[in-house]
């Protein structure tokens, strides 16, 4: 039986997942859009969005908007890549389960 | 057969990944006005110019509308609570519709400088462009109706090509009417139902 492959514990918690999968599909986002697509709080939230840019598979932008300050995330090649690695492994393990 | 805990939790992961990609790719702007408030400009602009023949009424029409459009979506985004992430399919289609205002922007009153303008050749241009802009829109987000609108405009720019000038203007009204007004209408009806699902999904 092929090994089954360990999935990255960096994207594997619930909010920092939720927080990619957010991200893969728009082109950069705020963080406020962030919040209220998630329904974490603002320091959970910064919190886990440090450990994806940590990690390299997010950057930050911050920049101000009439004269209001923005912080704009996008993910990174790095975090697609790790991304897409993640959900193939996720599959895989499913895959197994469910054969098993 | 039980699924285990862990089998439970990998489906949970999965559930939770497709959900969000949905959450972040649903996007709904509100673009369908913009269909019937170009729908009426055009028919100003043509009333205009069947009123008096002042060869610059198109212009100013069109510069006049640009401006109003511009304040209208200035004034949409303000009222949001928080601005919408684009998309790569979004930027795609504001590509398309910007490429396609510019490239009449600068060809029609060139033509009209020129001495090369007629009617004819005036409607065929524009269905043509609309029909290149509806149809590469409505291919990019896979809908049939804006499909349908652009052949309605390629249909239109043949015909502009033959008859009198009288046939070609009812051709150009008859486009107008039927992928500006009538199309712009659904697609106001289309996203205010997509927008009460969001927020029933919210």
């Amino acid at each position: 039986m092929p090994e089954l492959p360990e999935l990255n514990p960096v994207i594997h918690g619930k909010l920092r997942l939720a927080l990619l999968s957010l991200l893969v599909g728009v082109e950069e986002a705020e963080f406020t859009w962030l919040r209220s697509k998630t329904g974490a709080t603002d320091g959970n939230l910064g919190a886990q969005l440090a450990k994806l840019e940590e990690a390299g598979y997010v950057s930050v932008k911050k920049k101000f908007v009439q004269r209001k300050p923005q912080t704009l995330y996008r993910v990174t090649e790095t975090g697609r890549h790790a991304f897409i690695e993640y959900v193939q492994a996720l599959k895989q393990m499913l895959g197994g389960a469910i054969g098993s | 057969m039980t699924e285990s805990n862990e089998e439970m939790e990998l489906k949970d992961r999965l559930s939770l990944i497709e959900t969000m990609i949905a959450e972040g790719r649903r996007t709904t702007g509100s673009w369908a006005w913009s269909f019937v408030f170009w729908g009426m400009a055009y028919y100003v602009a043509i009333a205009w110019t069947a009123y008096n023949q002042w060869p610059w009424a198109w212009l100013v029409t069109m510069t006049s509308a640009w401006v109003v459009c511009w304040a209208l979506i200035k004034r949409q985004q303000k009222s949001q609570p928080q601005r919408r992430p684009g998309t790569t399919m979004g930027r795609a289609i504001f590509s398309v519709w910007t490429a396609m205002g510019v490239s009449l922007t600068l060809l029609l009153p060139a033509l009209g400088l020129s001495g090369r303008f007629n009617l004819h050749v005036f409607v065929a241009i524009v269905a043509a462009m609309m029909g290149f802009a509806n149809g590469a829109s409505g291919m990019i987000i896979r809908w049939k109706a804006q499909i349908a609108t652009a052949f309605v405009w390629w249909a239109a720019t043949v015909a502009a090509c033959f008859g009198s000038d009288g046939q070609c203007t009812v051709v150009f009204l008859t486009a107008i009417f039927l992928c500006q007004i009538v199309f712009g209408v659904y697609a106001m009806i289309f996203e205010s139902r997509l927008r009460r699902q969001e927020a029933h999904h919210a």
